[in-house]
Formats: structure tokens, C-alpha cells, sequence
């Protein structure tokens, strides 16, 4: 176990129960994040990036369920706290995040970890203004931090009398915001690089502009100092030269706060600007994973390599991944299989690969391992599935 | 439009729905007791018994003091009039069936309901179309109109039109009684003709909202603007496009409006602003001054229409949930 | 300063509307078969007598000038004599007018009261007990006739057990709180209170039902957007989730069909002061339509317009007061 590792998934199992079916949309996942990296995700639309993002931070709602695994967070305070309780969710200075109770884990949030989602539009509320919003991430901490530190307290501090709910369902801004966390959230605006913040901060989300709206999102996840910034396609939804904008930002408060971000993506070329170390992401799975040396300069699994080899050039921010041959896997249970699930897409599929392989350490750093037999011994032509095998034994 | 796309997700939601099923069962029970309603009924809805006033339902007992001459002497006697199924549902002041009422109630219920949400429907839509297609002043004017009609709350509106002009009648010969099927029945079913033109009067608007919805944003589609361009005449264009298109919207918001029309229609008895007195809303008035002695008289008629409801409300939601149309007022009954 | 420009742009509506209604009503004596002065004068009454009458009235002159004669007068709240009372019509309307407000605010009232917090609870335990026991609710109250509720009331709580009183209006609300305040007399707000509890909960229960279902459908449909997820993902305590962002947006929804049912309130008045014999408009209007007393059947006609006109002006300034993306352009 690294020291300066600070989130160690494993066995992470996500799905979902829906009327077509189980869905499996993130199967038996492990890594490692190590405190102060930029760690990437890429993969194709539907290979289960934002579920796991979720499941990171428990926001995994019915019909989903995480079925299985652990995520160990490091943080010796927190250690401390809640080791009396729940001692079985400690394990030397880390706490399992799904084996401690919603209101200590509600108590993280913000904090310990924030998240940067998907759809800058969708993920502001309409109808309070983006001051009002920031500011409210900015008064969860500030009324947890004035309470004494411990987790107990804090989760009780967010205590709240009815009178105020029904208030706050009806007059915005009375009641939980306090003034100085307005204050705090124009810095914040300020800080993410929009112009006139003391008049932007009363504006409403529709006054803004995409991009701005996602640069009101990064203020409002950096609100509460997070030790951990998830960020689920920061960018996608943004034009061009926005994108670029928007990531030298999260570069630049990386580097001055030191905090570590997981970077989910499916454009390779924001992976190659920003990230230390990759994993990539098929059916719910991490194939291949290593430090972006090893990925792009030596990739192993064959997914891998399609990918690579579908984007001409690394540097055009506007890389986006190609699909690659095939149908992108349902991840429905019934349909899933016992095998390597990339074997009906993959040109080098051979007959041990109707068996599921398991990860090999590949050529490159000691973290560099791939999900695929490839890795661990070299292809052999007489083993070679036929072409139309899967079109046969699995009709669409 | 496609009716395929709407029929295959109108099945699976139902499939879905054990509250779509009961609405149609509710419905079709109703439905059913209009159309059969000679053949169910016991005795004939009019005819009048005055021994055998004010009996309560089957299985109930009904206890009332009487003052009587007994030899000459001013008594006070315990009367005990018992149910009989002759009188399912017992009678009223009259001597009249309760039951046999009930039947034939759903016919001037179901009658004045579809009828009159046929027209209003026919005429908003119209309106609505013609006004969403062409725009401009007639927009203008059409919907300026509208929302004069709407400051009128639609029972208010009715009432005045109805007490007003008087209620009419018109007699629909009842076709069983006239091949001779029955004997002993209603010759005619009356149609309360100044009501269901009344309750269309005061409910076209709604129609004439979703049309006009609709027809604004097919004529802004490219093929209608191509068509046009291509010298397709405004007629043609708005029955072949504009038409099929707002379909969906308008039948979700017909069957809520039977609904409401029922439910207007029935308050409209209630008040005595009908032109027939075979009508659920009639009967409730009747019991209405009964209440500490004969409960059931204004009790059955009203679960009928609270019944009569819900079926249409349930299949209203899953037309709805079903085809899922953009619609505001949409939500329910009501009592216009 | 937006709600102001707006509440100026739809008073103009308004009384543009309300110019309408007051046409309308004018013209519907002229589709009423029948000549008005067979309504007005005694039925032995000599032609003289019908003449004389008719001048008096102005109904011999040409329509224009009734029609400005009627503006005129109306601009002076002059309604003319109500020939059931014998009294200007505007007098009784107004005598009458606070009984119907009362009502209505209560029905409101008691509507929002129960059906809010019913419907939250509803959608926050969905597929439990309680949620299918609103669900119930909401359709069986949407498909009542509030007329036959009302009598069941009556029937239930005022004949079988004897609780409560059944018709009239003994003391209004206004010298009710007189009696409390100068006199320091509950008695008065206590008869007020048992007059009108079964009306306005007939009145109120359809709305009840209504908002109840509104409230549980928006919030279900609220909280599956993305932005409820960020809240969550901040460390908001859910219950601030619940009611400051998602309840919050759940209005606007509510209030745009509550604008569009408001004259089913006033119609629901109506109906109930007849079942309850509540001296209110909705009675006055049904005796002056059966005695064909022209002014009063103008009158409450009017009242009720500029009436449900107002209401929809406030209910336009709640949605904007809700809903900060709207311009009204
Ligand atoms: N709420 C849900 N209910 C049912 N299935 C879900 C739900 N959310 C996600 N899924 C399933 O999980 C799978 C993975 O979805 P996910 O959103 O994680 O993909 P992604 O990698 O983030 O794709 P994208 O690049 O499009 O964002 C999908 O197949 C989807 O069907
Ligand atoms: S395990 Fe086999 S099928 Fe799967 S990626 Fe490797 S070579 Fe292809
Ligand atoms: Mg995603």
C-alpha cells in the first residue's frame, strides 16, 4: 500500500434495476488515486464513466445500487472520529466511504470530496441565482466548520427548524445563506475568472453563458476546499476555445491547492494535457491503466489501441473518441456473457478470450496492467476466433 | 402521426397500469348501463308509487314515527319499512326507483358528456387551428375573445346562459322500446339540449388553446413552409398537418373534458337548470331535503357520478401517461 | 422593478378583459327571448303603465345609447335598482360580497394547509402506505362533485351526529373580530368558525386533492433533475434539498394550473352557498337569474369577472415571483 495513496476502490459493483433488466454498469472496479495526481478516466459513451463518478460519492439513486466493494478514503481526522462507531469502516488512517451512515458521509461532501458534473445548463438550479447556489456550498462548511471537529457534531449541525424549510420553500435567500458566504462566493466567481462578480453573483442561470455556467460550477465545487475534485466531463458541453479555458483553470488551481482531481472524459486529448496517471474504461470495467506514458505510448489492451489509433492527432483539442467497430455492450446482465467483454469488437480475439481474463501487469511502469491476455503472453494466429463468431452465437 | 407508435405505447402502458385497466372496467360498466339501460332496469324510471314512498335500499331498515288515527285518537306510531329487492336501491319522495333512475341517469350523463364535449371540441379546435395558423390580428381577436370567455368561472356562465334562455329539450326515440325489445320503459331518452350547448359554449376555449399551440409550431416545421412555398392551399395544409399533429394533445384533453362536462352537467340539475329530470345531479337535489329521513336518495346518484369520474380521470391519466402531451389545464375533473 | 412593469402591462390586460366581460353581459339581455319589459312590469300592468315604464328605463332608446348609458353609469358604480330588493344593486352585491370571500378564503386556506405538505410526504415516500393513501385521495377528491360532498357533510356530521351547524351564516368574519377585540367575546369567532368549517372544507377539498396531486407529481418529476444531484453532491441537508430547491420549482407547475382553475373556485362558491344556504353571491346570482332581476344578474355577473380577472393577476405575479426565467413579453 503506497502512503500517498488517497482513494482506494475496490471491487466497486454498481447497478441498476430496471424494468428491461439488471444493468451492470460498473463492474467489480478497483483503483487507486494517489493524493495531489490528476487522474483520468476515459472511455466511450455508456462504458459506466459517470455511475462510477456517482458511486465515488454515493449519489447512486433507485433503481441503482452499489452491490458490492469498498472505497477506502484516507484521512486520519476522520479516522479518529468515527472509529468509536464504526470501527469496522477503519482501517488504519482510511474509512470506508459505504460503510459509514448517510449524515457522516453528507458531512464529506463539499469538503473532502466535490464533484464537477457532466451538463453545466441542467446542474444549476433555475430558479435561484448562481450566487445564492455557490454560497449555499460555501454555508454547509462554514456552519460545519464553527461546530467543534468532530464528524458527530458536524452532521448535526446542519440541524434546521421547520419554520425555515417551509421559509426557504418559499423566499429564496432567507434562512441558510449567510451574508458573508455571499461574500465568499464572489471571490469564488472572481477566482474562476468571470467578469463583473458582484453583478453576476445576483444574476440567474439563464443570464449566463455555457461556459460561464461551468466556471460557476467549478467555484461552487472548490467552495468547500475539497481534498478530492471528481470532474465528469468538464468540458464536453463547452466550445473550443471555452474548454481550453475552463481546463488551464482547474490546471492552475491544482497547482496551487494541491488538491487531487479524477478527470472522467472521452476526449483523449484533455487526457493528454492534464492527467499523471489513465485508466481506461470498457463495459464497466477498467481494461488498462498506468501512468500516461504507458497508455499512450505503449497500449496493451486492444481497446486501447483503437482508441489511439482512431485520433489522428493527440493535440486537436477536439478530439473526440471515434467509435471503434461494433456495438457498444448493452452492459445488461442477461446479456454480459463470461467472457472478455471487448472479444466481439476485438480484432485479436482468440479462443481463451470466450473466458474472462484477468488484469496482467503490461510492459512499462510497475502500474501499467491491462485487462487482456495480450498482456501476459503474445497473440497466437492459430487461436484466432472466427470473424463472424459473434455474429452467429449472439444475433443483435 | 403515427398511429402504430401511439397504439404499440397506449398497449404497453396499460399493460403497465392496473389503474388503466380499472378505469376501462369502470367505464365500460358505465357505458354499458347507458346503452342497456330498458333491458336493466326493473321498473320504469317515471313511473311514480306513492304507497310505496321513501323505501330504503335492500338490506337496510328505516325506522320513522308517524302520527296516525287510530280509533278516533291522534297516535304516534313506529313505522319500520324494510328494503325489497323490487327497490334494489329504494325509492325517492315519489315512489320511483332508485335503481332504474340510476340507469337511465347515466344515459343523460353519458349524452350530455360526450355530446357536448364533441362540439366544444369540434369548434375549439377549429378556432384554435384557424387562429394558430394564420396568426396576426386573427390570433389576436380569436384569443382577446377567449380570454374574455374565460373570465366568466364556466358554472357562473352557465347558469346565466341556461336560466336565460330556458331549458330545452329534445326527445330521442329509445330504439329498443320502439322494435319493441322492451315494453314498460321511457319511450325517449330526453337530450338536455340548451345544457349541452351551454357546457360546449363554456368549454370550446380549452380546445381552442392546445389547437392553437399546436398550429404555431407546425407552421414553423419546414415542411409545412416548404409546402406553402410549393403553393399548397392554407386549407389543405391545415387538415393535413396542422390537424394530424395537435390529435394527441386534443384527444388527452377530450377525455378529461367529458369529465368535467358530466360534472357541470350534474351541478346544473343540482340547481334546477336542466330540461330532464331523469339525471343523477336532479336526483341529489331531490334527496336533498331528505336527508334525516331517507339518506340513500341523494347517496346513490352521487356515488354514480364519483364513480363515473374516477373511470374517466383513470383513463385520462394513462392516455397521458402513455402519449405524454405537452398540455396545461389538463389536471382532472372539476367543477367547470 | 420587473413585477412592477409586469403588474402595470397586466392591469392594462386587464381592464382591456374587463371591458369585454362588461360588453358581454350588456349584450346578453338582447339574446334572452323575450322582451325585458314583460320581466319588469307587473303582469296586469296597462300599456300606459308598460310604456312609462320602458322610458324610465331607457329601453326604448337605440342599443349605442343604452350601451354608453350603461358604461356611464357603470364608471359611477351605479349597477341600477335591483327590482327583486327594491335597492341599488350594487348595495346588495356588496352586502353579499364579503360572505363569498370568506368562504373562498377559507377553502383556500384549508386547500393549501393539507395538500401541500400531503403531497411532499407523498412523493417522499413513494410506494409507501401514505403515498397510496394520497393517491387515493387526490383521485377520489378530483371526482367529486362538490355539491354531493357537501351533502354527505351535512348528512355524515351535521344530521348523524349532530356536530356541527348546516346552513347559514350567522356572523361574519368582520364583526365576529369586533366582538373579540372590543368585547372580548369568543362566542362570536366560535359560531363563525362552526358555520363555515363544512363549506369551506366542501369548497376545499377538490383544490386539496388537486394541489395534492400537483405537488407529488411535480416534486417525483423535480427531483429526477440534475440539479438536485449537485445539492446532494454540496452536503446539503436533504431536507433544505427538499424544500428550497426542489418544493420551490414544484410551484410553478401548481401555480400555473391553480390560474387556470380559478374559475372553478368561484363556480365551487356558487354551488356551495347553495347547498349550505350561505348568503353569498353564488345565491344571489341563481335568485336573480330565476327572477330575471336584470341589474343584479349585470351586476354580480360584473363583480364576478373583475374579480376572477384580479385573482388571475395575482396568481400571474406568484408564477413570476416563482419562476425568475419569465419575461412577460
Ligand atoms: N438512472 C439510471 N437508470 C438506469 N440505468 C442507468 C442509469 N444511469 C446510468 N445507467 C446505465 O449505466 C450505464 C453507464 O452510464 P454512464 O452514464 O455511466 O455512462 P458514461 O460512460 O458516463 O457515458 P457518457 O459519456 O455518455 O456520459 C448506461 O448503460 C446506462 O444505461
Ligand atoms: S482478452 Fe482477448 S478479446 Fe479481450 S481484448 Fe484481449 S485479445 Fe481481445
Ligand atoms: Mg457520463
Amino acid at each position: 500500500m503506497s502512503d500517498d495513496v488517497i482513494l482506494r476502490v475496490s471491487d466497486l459493483s454498481t447497478r441498476f434495476f430496471t424494468t428491461d433488466g439488471q444493468i451492470n454498469a460498473v463492474e467489480s472496479l478497483s483503483l487507486e488515486i494517489e493524493e495531489g495526481e490528476v487522474f483520468g478516466i476515459v472511455g466511450e459513451s455508456g462504458s459506466g464513466k459517470s455511475v462510477t463518478a456517482r458511486s465515488l460519492i454515493r449519489l447512486i439513486e433507485s433503481p441503482g445500487r452499489i452491490t458490492s466493494g469498498t472505497i477506502d478514503y484516507r484521512d486520519e481526522e476522520l479516522a479518529e472520529a468515527v472509529r468509536e462507531d464504526y470501527p469496522e469502516a477503519v482501517d488504519g488512517a482510511f474509512v470506508d466511504l459505504l460503510a459509514i451512515p448517510e449524515d457522516v458521509h453528507r458531512s464529506l461532501r463539499g469538503t473532502a470530496f466535490s464533484m464537477i458534473f457532466q451538463d453545466p445548463e441542467s446542474s444549476f438550479n433555475p430558479s435561484l441565482t448562481v450566487g445564492e447556489q455557490i454560497a449555499e456550498a460555501v454555508e454547509v462548511q462554514r456552519r460545519a466548520s464553527s461546530n467543534p471537529r468532530s464528524t458527530r457534531a458536524r452532521t448535526r449541525s446542519s440541524a434546521y427548524s421547520l419554520r425555515s424549510y417551509a421559509a426557504a420553500a418559499v423566499l429564496p435567500g432567507r434562512g441558510y445563506v449567510s451574508s458573508d458566504s455571499k461574500d465568499r462566493a464572489i471571490e469564488l466567481l472572481q477566482q474562476v475568472g468571470i467578469p463583473d462578480p458582484e453583478q453576476r453573483v445576483d444574476e440567474y442561470p439563464h443570464e449566463y453563458s455555457g461556459g460561464m455556467l461551468q466556471r460557476a460550477m467549478v467555484a461552487q465545487a472548490l467552495a468547500g476546499e475539497p481534498d478530492v475534485l471528481v470532474a465528469d466531463e468538464p468540458t464536453t458541453a463547452l466550445d473550443v476555445t471555452i474548454q481550453a479555458q475552463v481546463l488551464d483553470i482547474l490546471r492552475d488551481l491544482q497547482e496551487e491547492t494541491g488538491m487531487t482531481i479524477l478527470l472522467i472524459t472521452h476526449n483523449l486529448g484533455v487526457i493528454a494535457r492534464m492527467c499523471d496517471r489513465v485508466g481506461v474504461m470498457y463495459a464497466g470495467e477498467i481494461v488498462e491503466r498506468g501512468s500516461l506514458g504507458d497508455v499512450f505510448d505503449r497500449p496493451t489492451h486492444p481497446y486501447t489501441q483503437g482508441l489511439l489509433g482512431s485520433i489522428p492527432d493527440l493535440d486537436a483539442a477536439g478530439g473526440r473518441l471515434q467509435p471503434i467497430g461494433g456495438n457498444v455492450p448493452s452492459l445488461l446482465d442477461a446479456e454480459m456473457g463470461d467472457r472478455c467483454y471487448f472479444a466481439d469488437r476485438c480484432p485479436k480475439a482468440m479462443e481463451e478470450c470466450l473466458e474472462k481474463p484477468a488484469e496482467y501487469p503490461a510492459e512499462g511502469t510497475d502500474d501499467h496492467a491491462a485487462r487482456c491476455y495480450l498482456a501476459d503472453h503474445p497473440y497466437e494466429a492459430s487461436q484466432a476466433l472466427p470473424e463472424d463468431y459473434f455474429e452467429e452465437s449472439e444475433p443483435p | 402521426m403515427n398511429w402504430q407508435r401511439v397504439w404499440r405505447s397506449l398497449r404497453a402502458e396499460f399493460g403497465r397500469s392496473p389503474m388503466a385497466k380499472l378505469g376501462v372496467v369502470l367505464i365500460l360498466a358505465v357505458f354499458l348501463m347507458a346503452i342497456f339501460a330498458p333491458f336493466l332496469a326493473t321498473t320504469n324510471p317515471k313511473a311514480q308509487d306513492l304507497s310505496r314512498a321513501n323505501e330504503p335500499p335492500v338490506g337496510f331498515t328505516d325506522t320513522t314515527e308517524d302520527t296516525r288515527l287510530v280509533d278516533g285518537e291522534r297516535q304516534t306510531v313506529t313505522v319500520t319499512t324494510r328494503g325489497t329487492l323490487e327497490y334494489p336501491l329504494g325509492t325517492n319522495q315519489l315512489g320511483q326507483d332508485m335503481y332504474s333512475r340510476l340507469l337511465y341517469g347515466a344515459r343523460t350523463s353519458l349524452l350530455v358528456g360526450l355530446l357536448g364535449t364533441a362540439i366544444a371540441a369540434l369548434a375549439g379546435v377549429s378556432v384554435g387551428i384557424v387562429a394558430g395558423y394564420y396568426g396576426g390580428r386573427v390570433d389576436d381577436g380569436l384569443m382577446r375573445f377567449a380570454d374574455v370567455m374565460l373570465a366568466f368561472p364556466a358554472l357562473v356562465l352557465a347558469i346565466a346562459l341556461i336560466g336565460l334562455l330556458g331549458p330545452r329539450a329534445v326527445d330521442i326515440p329509445d330504439p329498443f322500446v320502439a322494435a319493441g325489445l322492451v315494453s314498460d320503459m321511457p319511450e325517449t331518452t330526453v337530450l338536455p339540449l340548451t345544457v349541452t350547448l351551454v357546457v360546449a359554449l363554456v368549454n370550446w376555449v380549452w380546445f381552442a388553446r392546445v389547437a392553437r399551440g399546436e398550429a404555431l409550431s407546425v407552421r414553423e416545421k419546414n415542411y409545412v413552409k416548404a409546402s406553402r412555398s410549393l403553393g399548397a392551399s392554407d386549407r389543405r395544409l391545415m387538415l393535413k398537418h396542422v390537424l394530424p399533429n395537435s390529435l394527441t394533445p386534443i384527444l388527452v384533453l377530450a377525455t378529461v373534458q367529458v369529465a368535467v362536462i358530466i360534472l357541470l352537467e350534474s351541478a346544473l340539475s343540482f340547481l334546477g337548470f336542466s330540461g330532464t329530470t331523469l339525471s343523477w345531479g336532479f336526483d341529489i337535489s331531490q334527496g336533498r331535503d331528505l336527508l334525516a329521513t331517507s339518506w340513500w336518495i341523494s347517496t346513490m346518484p352521487g356515488l354514480a357520478i364519483v364513480v363515473t369520474v374516477i373511470g374517466i380521470n383513470l383513463v385520462g391519466d394513462w392516455l397521458r401517461d402513455a402519449l405524454d402531451p405537452d398540455i396545461e389545464g389538463e389536471s382532472g375533473g372539476g367543477m367547470g | 422593478m420587473r413585477l412592477t412593469r409586469f403588474l402595470l402591462r397586466r392591469t392594462a390586460q386587464g381592464i382591456l378583459v374587463v371591458w369585454g366581460v362588461i360588453t358581454l353581459v350588456f349584450l346578453l339581455r338582447f339574446i334572452t327571448p323575450g322582451s325585458t319589459i314583460d320581466f319588469v312590469a307587473p303582469l296586469d300592468a296597462s300599456p300606459e303603465l308598460r310604456q312609462r315604464l320602458a322610458e324610465d328605463l331607457g329601453l326604448n332608446k337605440p342599443i349605442y345609447v343604452q350601451y354608453a348609458d350603461y358604461i356611464v353609469n357603470l364608471l359611477q358604480l351605479d349597477m341600477g335598482n335591483s327590482l327583486l330588493k327594491g335597492r341599488p344593486a350594487s348595495d346588495v352585491i356588496f352586502a353579499r360580497l364579503p360572505a363569498t370571500l370568506e368562504l373562498a378564503i377559507a377553502a383556500t386556506i384549508v386547500a393549501i394547509l393539507f395538500s401541500i405538505p400531503l403531497g411532499v410526504i407523498s412523493a417522499t415516500r413513494r410506494h409507501q402506505p401514505v403515498d397510496y393513501g394520497a393517491t387515493g385521495f387526490s383521485l377520489i377528491g378530483i371526482s367529486t362533485p362538490n355539491f354531493w360532498l357537501g351533502i354527505m357533510l351535512i348528512l355524515i356530521v351535521g344530521v348523524n351526529l349532530g356536530w356541527l351547524p348546516t346552513s347559514r351564516r350567522i356572523i361574519g368574519f368582520g364583526p365576529a373580530l369586533e366582538l373579540l377585540i372590543f368585547e372580548g367575546r369568543t362566542i362570536g369567532i366560535q359560531v363563525w368558525f362552526e358555520h363555515i368549517l363544512l363549506p369551506s372544507i366542501t369548497l376545499g377539498t377538490y383544490f386539496t386533492a388537486l394541489i395534492t396531486r400537483l405537488t407529488r407529481n411535480g416534486m417525483l418529476e423535480e427531483l429526477g433533475q440534475s440539479y438536485v444531484e449537485v445539492t446532494r453532491a454540496k452536503g446539503l441537508p436533504e431536507t433544505l434539498v427538499k424544500y428550497k430547491h426542489v418544493l420551490r420549482n414544484t410551484m410553478i407547475p401548481i401555480i400555473t394550473v391553480l390560474g387556470l382553475q380559478m374559475g372553478t373556485l368561484i363556480g365551487g362558491a356558487v354551488i356551495t352557498e347553495s347547498v349550505f344556504n350561505w348568503p353569498g353571491l353564488g345565491t344571489l346570482i341563481i335568485d336573480a337569474i330565476n327572477s330575471r332581476d336584470w341589474p343584479l344578474i349585470q351586476g354580480s355577473l360584473i363583480v364576478i369577472g373583475v374579480g376572477f380577472v384580479v385573482i388571475n393577476i395575482v396568481v400571474d405575479a406568484l408564477y413570476m415571483y416563482f419562476n425568475p426565467q419569465v419575461t412577460f413579453e
